[in-house]
């Protein structure tokens, strides 16, 4: 990706429109040249020194090139130059911008501290607790990936150990032997990692497409307010917004209906409306927001329940399980509209300022 | 870009950073050997006995290290994969399904589970403690969280005595209890191992990871049966 060729060199030169008589010292094909090729790359010092001034990179480079063809002891700028267009590894070695195959590149994703995924995970169960800009400040500036990996393991072995105990619980009182069923596990991780992967995904792609045409003069005003996350924001907070997934399914083992129905609806609410108001900047930028907010918030309910009928409600008797989403349906999307009513009282002076 | 291009021509065209390259691996090897006992020895003249008797040795003295884990040198310089593999493929015995009852009461993890469950989840857990900035190499890492497995296996022994006899309340309770020590006895000899390679600020980061790892393998022997 980083690696140039030798008509990326030559493009590059053109795009700057700078001094001829540096193409010339610099393209790749005067440098296979021939031993004349040292001589004049030295003697471009002084041009690349003026070109200095402007402080771009690409200066940096012509003098680094300098210096180091004045070090150079003999020939095989040729060679060099097949290392340069096949090694990748090695591409951040000068710069600032690091190769993606080396372990640094990807530290950045995992600079955080033990307080600040505390306040973050924190953050993502309680409404209300971030502030307004906390999508752009926080997350923005500094997104990880250690929360939304961590937690996400966690979730899955802790639904797939609880699933387990809540069955053990079921065949406790009958004297059936009990046997344990390790591929909860699997089916937890699969849809687990789909969830928090595909759905940022697609997320960001609607954000993207469904951006509203701003005009410059609004552009001034609204700028604090409205920002499109990236990627990876995204995936940072729906990774975190599953955080509170992990106590309810312990709570789930109590196998009282009632009580874990209430379980799904506060915990789906309560990160639903964390995700929702996290994501009100980008939402405000949307053309179609209230259909992403009740997308964003089904998904999230569906994705609670799923976990209850499926992990929770004993697989021999599957028959039930088939039987009740059906006295559930009518109850989601009540609660459902009543959220996005309350939200979109929110949202929707931001709609008319704009 | 054209920089690039004219340090790998320095690189390539100076041999004597080729040579500095393959320094730090001579260094580290060298000092492996040395202090494990005996300096200078000859293996080409040694009876093959005395070899494969030293390397096993080598790996006893290993897990007794972690089994009292107060000395940290020779489990993290000297580091070998070979009391991981044969906890690993132990554990992963004991703890299959077994094929031969009928497919759907016994759902217990195949013998690949447990296997990539181990390796994978130690490989996991090292790169996290190298993305969060540890200072500890790969392999030591997977070494150290290899062995530290002994206490667990020795609760899965323990359990699978247990399971001979017929199963009440009591029995069970043993098993947790058993099982419980395993995991906090590995956790602990792990931090001693691991703890002093984070940042202090990062510390429970990178211990949370190794909790999970060794509660999933505890759980995996408790729910055996």
């Amino acid at each position: 990706m980083e690696t140039p060729t030798a008509d990326d060199l030559l493009q590059f030169r053109d795009y700057s429109g700078g001094a001829p008589a540096q193409i010339n010292v610099n393209s790749p094909t005067h440098a296979q040249g021939g031993g004349s090729g040292f001589g004049s790359g030295s003697g471009s010092g002084g041009g690349s020194n003026a070109q200095r001034q402007r402080g771009d990179p690409l200066a940096d480079l012509i003098y680094d090139m300098s210096t180091s063809a004045q070090n150079m002891a003999g020939g095989g700028s040729n060679q060099a130059q097949n290392v340069s267009l096949d090694g990748s590894g090695g591409g951040g070695a000068g710069g600032a911008r690091l190769s993606f195959l080396t372990i640094e590149y990807y530290q950045q994703f995992f600079n955080v501290d033990t307080y600040m995924v505390l306040e973050r995970i924190v953050n993502s169960m309680i409404p209300k607790r971030a502030a307004g800009n906390y999508l752009r400040m926080n997350i923005g500036e500094n997104p990880d990936l250690y929360g939304p990996f961590w937690i996400t393991v966690t979730l899955i072995f802790s639904i797939a150990i609880s699933g387990n105990i809540a069955s053990y619980l079921h065949h406790a009182s009958d004297g059936y032997h009990w046997h344990y069923n390790f591929h909860l596990v699997s089916y937890a991780a699969t849809c687990i990692f789909l969830y928090a992967n595909i759905l940022p995904a697609v997320l960001w792609a609607l954000f993207k497409y469904s951006l509203k045409p701003v005009d410059t003069a609004d552009a001034v005003e609204t700028d604090s307010a409205s920002y499109t996350p990236t990627l990876l924001s995204l995936m940072c907070i729906y990774g975190y917004s599953l955080a509170i997934y992990i106590p309810v399914s312990i709570l789930w083992v109590i196998n009282i209906s009632v009580l874990q129905w209430l379980l799904v609806i506060t915990a789906a609410l309560l990160s639903g409306t964390v995700l929702i108001a996290v994501l009100t900047p980008a939402l405000r930028n949307s053309q179609f927001s209230l259909f992403l907010i009740i997308g964003i918030l089904s998904a999230h309910v569906v994705l609670a329940a799923g976990f209850l009928l499926y992990f929770f409600h004993s697989p021999p008797d599957s028959p039930v399980a088939a039987a009740t989403p059906a006295p559930v349906a009518p109850a989601a999307p009540a609660a459902l509209k009543a959220v996005t009513e309350a939200v979109l009282a929110n949202v929707a002076p931001g709609n008319r300022s704009q | 870009m054209d920089a690039k291009l004219d340090m790998f021509e320095d690189v390539n065209t100076s041999p004597s950073l080729e040579g500095d390259m393959s320094i730090p691996g001579k260094r580290t090897t060298t000092t492996a050997t040395s202090p494990g006992g005996v300096p200078d020895y000859n293996t080409l003249d040694e009876p093959i006995r005395e070899t494969v008797l030293r390397d096993i040795r080598a790996v006893g003295i290993k897990f007794y290290h972690v089994l009292y884990p107060k000395e940290k040198s020779s489990l993290l310089r000297d580091w070998d994969l070979w009391g991981p593999l044969v906890l690993c493929t132990f554990m992963a015995t004991i703890l299959q399904g077994s094929s031969s009852a009928d497919s759907m009461s016994d759902n217990g993890p195949e013998f690949a589970q447990v296997f990539v469950i181990v390796w994978i989840g130690a490989a996991i857990v090292t790169l996290n403690s190298k993305l969060l900035g540890g200072n500890i190499s790969f392999f030591q890492s997977v070494c150290v969280l290899g062995y530290c497995l002994t206490p667990v296996a020795i609760s899965l022994i323990v359990c699978r005595v247990i399971l001979l006899a017929a199963q009440t309340r009591l029995l069970f309770f043993l098993r947790f209890v058993t099982t419980t020590m395993g995991f906090a006895w590995a956790t602990y000899a792990s931090f001693v191992f691991l703890g002093q390679s984070q940042p202090p600020h990062r510390k429970p980061l990178a211990v949370y990871p190794i909790f999970l790892f060794f509660f999933i393998i505890s759980w995996l022997v408790l729910s055996h049966n």
